[in-house]
């Protein structure tokens, strides 16, 4: 089974949620004895600053392990991780203000770029041997509605999310929107990381359920390592984390109400807020209207090896986001053995059998149980044995064979 | 000549509401009236009602060869009275064709053997005397609940007067053995132990509508002729089973009642079988063997242990705090208290906080009303906290503690409580 996989990240090139996702799953299907090539756009280094040192310059590698089965290809264009036309104007002018050499190779805009890069693909793997298109995400999908029309193979459709997920209703960019409709209508199968965004493509982009399988990811993998335990260690209070960025998304300010709900029962909590954002000034703000500051700590952006230390010495984790299409944080807090609360409205609420879930607006339900898990301290330690447990039987053996699964079914019927 | 005795145990637990941390000291009402009456009406309706007529007729079909044994926990007969009247009459009038056998146990369906004698031998008197009066009915068996049995609990019931004792036929008890003889244990002198067939049994109760059971469907005559093929090698047939089998577990579509009825007839056929109460067979049959109960079984999951109730922390911790309340609680002289605390002795609390989740998950969730066993042990522990709170001896207005009775002052020394 040979499967042409497009992506717009990879590690080490950028170590984004996504990428790191697209290579756990094609390390797991390489396992299962697939074959992927995997193709993604990469700007010449100056543009990105993460990209790693060790970046390849050549345009096609072999991954380290040679027993590995994935064929790495980086192709040169400036489409970008998380895009946005506002993002390729500012990445174009600023690689054009470079001088680079090269500046004439890439569209004058997003849209130009996308479809340039689409033919690049073509021509480049019009005759290749593969047996199935694996796309993922929005960037890339011109390339693979292109090559699927060229070379008649079958196309999947990985979503991980939508704009509408992005904008949380408001301001949806309709060309990302059109892009998005335009590449699973000519998908054969879609794959979506949640019940949740399935129904998000029914009824957003009008896709019938059965051409729509779920996937759920499994954990990224995680060094425990020591951790930097050096945060309040005398302390004798327990602790309420929230980690993530500080958004609208993430719903920080449901944090801080059920905050001043759990407080009226015991003033002796200490809520922590990690991360970073565009509404830390807020946050910061409600927490100072409910009076309650001095039970709150803001520790902003933190590091991997903080959130590991940050994980551990919680004795609570919450996610309370508004909208989240899958939402990884829960898995790493409870491989770190802190029980969690997390959101309905997320993907991960659809695996998780040891936690509290609650509706992100019901913050009476998330007070009582940061209160439950805060003094009920054997509750606390089985629900974190257990919780650590299920995330450890979760393998990315599971959504590769679950792919594996689709691809045979399309090879069987083309 | 083989005796068949069914027994059906028909119980309803008061089931908790979701007591929140923040009704604790607002609202002392654990229990969630209006859905413990929906069940109630449904299973009588689906059940109850059917099947007791179906026995009805049968027992005025063979007056003198169709015999069956029920328990029903108190706590069943009390939501029965209240929101279930058809139900318990209809009880009574099986009661009044003298067919049928009424079995004692605790009368809210409690662990309290394991953890007070005073309170086990209370629930078992106050069940004895709701028997009497709701079913005229003086009763001379015994069951635990969930058939938690070893040794030395047959020895304490027999000293308490019964004749006989039900189990189950777990294979690490019987070995080679089969459940189809009477037997005793190594330290009791008469009392009459029967185990539980439970393969034949979960034939009907588990198994009847899983349709990739070798033997689905399976037949009357089936069934009967597997009853028949005892005779000879056995006395008794121990079919124990929850009575919600018939109508709730398997639906009526399953074709269950019709298999019943004639089943019943196909077993009655042949002339040298019968249907038997328990105390018909222990009067009719000897002792046969021994069977050695060091450990508790149960009729519960795979494993026929304590699990089930107190295998996981959760259990174990929340069941210890609920006695550890008992002496304050008794000593308190509040009727409604006293009964708010005993209604949390009821097995089937601790049952929802199983946390495994392998098969037997599925069974527990399936019983749950809830939907994580975390919900159930928090809304339980409320519950504790409140219960303490209104012994009225705590300092917390609303008390959180995972140890509700440290909070209680004039704590009794260790030795006290003991001896109590």
């Amino acid at each position: 089974m040979n499967i042409l996989m497009l992506g717009w990240e990879f590690p080490p090139f950028f170590a984004g949620g996504a990428g790191m996702v697209c290579k756990e799953l094609t390390r797991a299907l390489n396992d299962l004895g697939v074959n992927v090539t995997f193709v993604m756009p990469k700007g010449p280094k100056d543009v990105y600053q993460r990209v790693n040192e060790q970046t390849p310059d050549s345009f096609e590698i072999r991954i380290a392990d040679s027993h590995r089965k994935t064929t790495f290809v980086p192709i040169q264009s400036l489409l970008g991780a998380y895009d946005s036309q506002q993002k390729y104007s500012e990445r174009y002018d600023e690689v054009e203000g470079a001088d680079n050499a090269e500046d004439t190779l890439y569209g004058g805009n997003l849209e130009e770029e996308m479809y340039r890069f689409a033919n690049v693909v073509t021509s480049m793997f019009h005759d290749e041997d593969f047996d199935v298109i694996h796309a993922h995400d929005w960037v890339t999908h011109p390339a693979a509605k292109q090559l699927k029309e060229v070379t008649g193979k079958p196309l999947i459709t990985h979503v991980h999310i939508t704009e509408h997920d992005k904008s949380g209703g408001l301001g949806v960019d309709p060309f990302i929107e059109s892009i998005e409709k335009e590449g699973v209508d000519a998908s054969d199968r879609v794959i979506t990381v949640s019940h949740r965004l399935k129904e998000r493509l029914i009824e957003s982009y009008d896709q019938p359920a059965n051409k729509i399988d779920v996937v759920h990811n499994a954990p990224l993998p995680m060094d425990k390592g020591e951790g930097a335990k050096t945060f309040f260690h005398d302390l004798d209070q327990k602790i309420v984390l929230f980690a993530g960025r500080v958004t609208l998304q993430k719903g920080p300010e449901f944090f801080v109400d059920a905050a001043a709900e759990a407080l009226q029962h015991d003033e002796s909590l200490l809520f922590v807020v990690a991360g970073d954002g565009d509404m830390l000034g807020d946050v910061m703000e409600k927490a100072a209207e409910h009076g309650i500051s001095k039970h709150f700590l803001f520790t902003g952006f933190y590091t991997r090896e903080e959130a590991n230390a940050l994980f551990s010495m919680a004795d609570v984790f919450v996610m309370p986001s508004v909208s989240e299409p899958f939402g990884i944080v829960p898995y790493e807090a409870q491989t770190m053995g802190t029980p969690t609360i997390v959101s309905k409205q997320s993907g991960i609420s659809e695996v998780l059998n040891h936690t509290f879930l609650v509706d992100f607006w019901d913050t009476r339900r998330m007070a009582e149980y940061m209160l439950s898990l805060a003094h009920y301290e054997t509750m606390n330690d089985v629900m974190a044995t257990n919780g650590q447990q299920e995330v450890e039987e979760r393998t990315w053996h599971g959504p590769a064979d679950e792919c594996k699964t689709i691809y045979e079914e399309l090879k069987s019927q083309w | 000549m083989v005796s068949v005795c069914l027994y059906f145990h028909v119980h309803q637990p008061h089931r908790l509401r979701n007591y929140h941390v923040l009704d604790i000291g607002e609202d002392n009402d654990y229990f969630d009236t209006e859905e413990n009456k929906r069940i109630l009406q449904r299973v009588t309706e689906k059940c109850y009602l059917p099947m007791n007529n179906l026995l009805l007729d049968l027992i005025e079909n063979h007056p003198d060869r169709f015999n069956v044994s029920f328990s029903i926990s108190g706590t069943a007969i009390e939501q029965m009275e209240a929101h279930a009247p058809k139900a318990l009459q209809s009880f009574q009038d099986l009661a009044a064709t003298g067919n049928v056998e009424f079995v004692n146990e605790t009368y809210h369906h409690s662990l309290a053997y394991l953890n007070s004698k005073d309170e086990f031998d209370k629930q078992v008197q106050k069940h004895r005397e709701a028997l009497n009066e709701y079913f005229n009915y003086e009763p001379t068996t015994f069951r635990n609940t969930e058939l938690i049995f070893n040794n030395e609990l047959a020895e304490y019931v027999e000293n308490k007067g019964y004749t006989a004792l039900l189990g189950e036929g777990a294979d690490h008890l019987l070995g080679w053995r089969d459940p189809n003889h009477i037997y005793s244990t190594p330290i009791t002198d008469d009392i009459d132990i029967f185990l539980r067939n439970y393969e034949l049994s979960d034939d009907i109760a588990f198994r009847f509508s899983n349709e990739s059971w070798e033997h689905h469907p399976l037949g009357a005559d089936t069934f009967a002729e597997w009853i028949d093929a005892i005779n000879g090698a056995g006395e008794i047939v121990n079919l124990f089973m929850d009575y919600e089998t018939f109508g709730e577990h398997q639906w009526a579509s399953t074709g269950i009642f019709d298999f019943f009825e004639a089943m019943v007839n196909d077993v009655l056929d042949n002339r040298d079988n019968d249907f038997l109460t328990i105390e018909q067979a222990s009067d009719r049959y000897p002792q046969r063997g021994e069977v050695d109960a060091h450990h508790y079984t149960s009729w519960a999951d795979a494993r026929r242990d304590l699990g089930a109730w107190q295998g996981n922390e959760l259990q174990r911790q929340a069941h210890d705090e609920l006695y550890k309340l008992e002496e304050f609680v008794k000593e308190s002289d509040d009727n409604d208290l006293i009964e708010a605390w005993r209604r949390l002795t009821t097995s089937d609390h601790v049952y929802y906080m199983y946390t495994d989740g392998r098969s037997d998950g599925d069974v527990h969730d399936h019983f749950s009303p809830y939907d994580s066993p975390y919900k159930s042990y928090m809304f339980y522990m409320n519950a504790l906290n409140d219960v303490a709170r209104r012994l009225g001896t705590t300092s917390q207005q609303r008390p959180l503690s995972e140890t509700p009775s440290t909070l209680l002052n004039d704590i009794p020394e260790e030795e006290e409580r003991m001896h109590s």
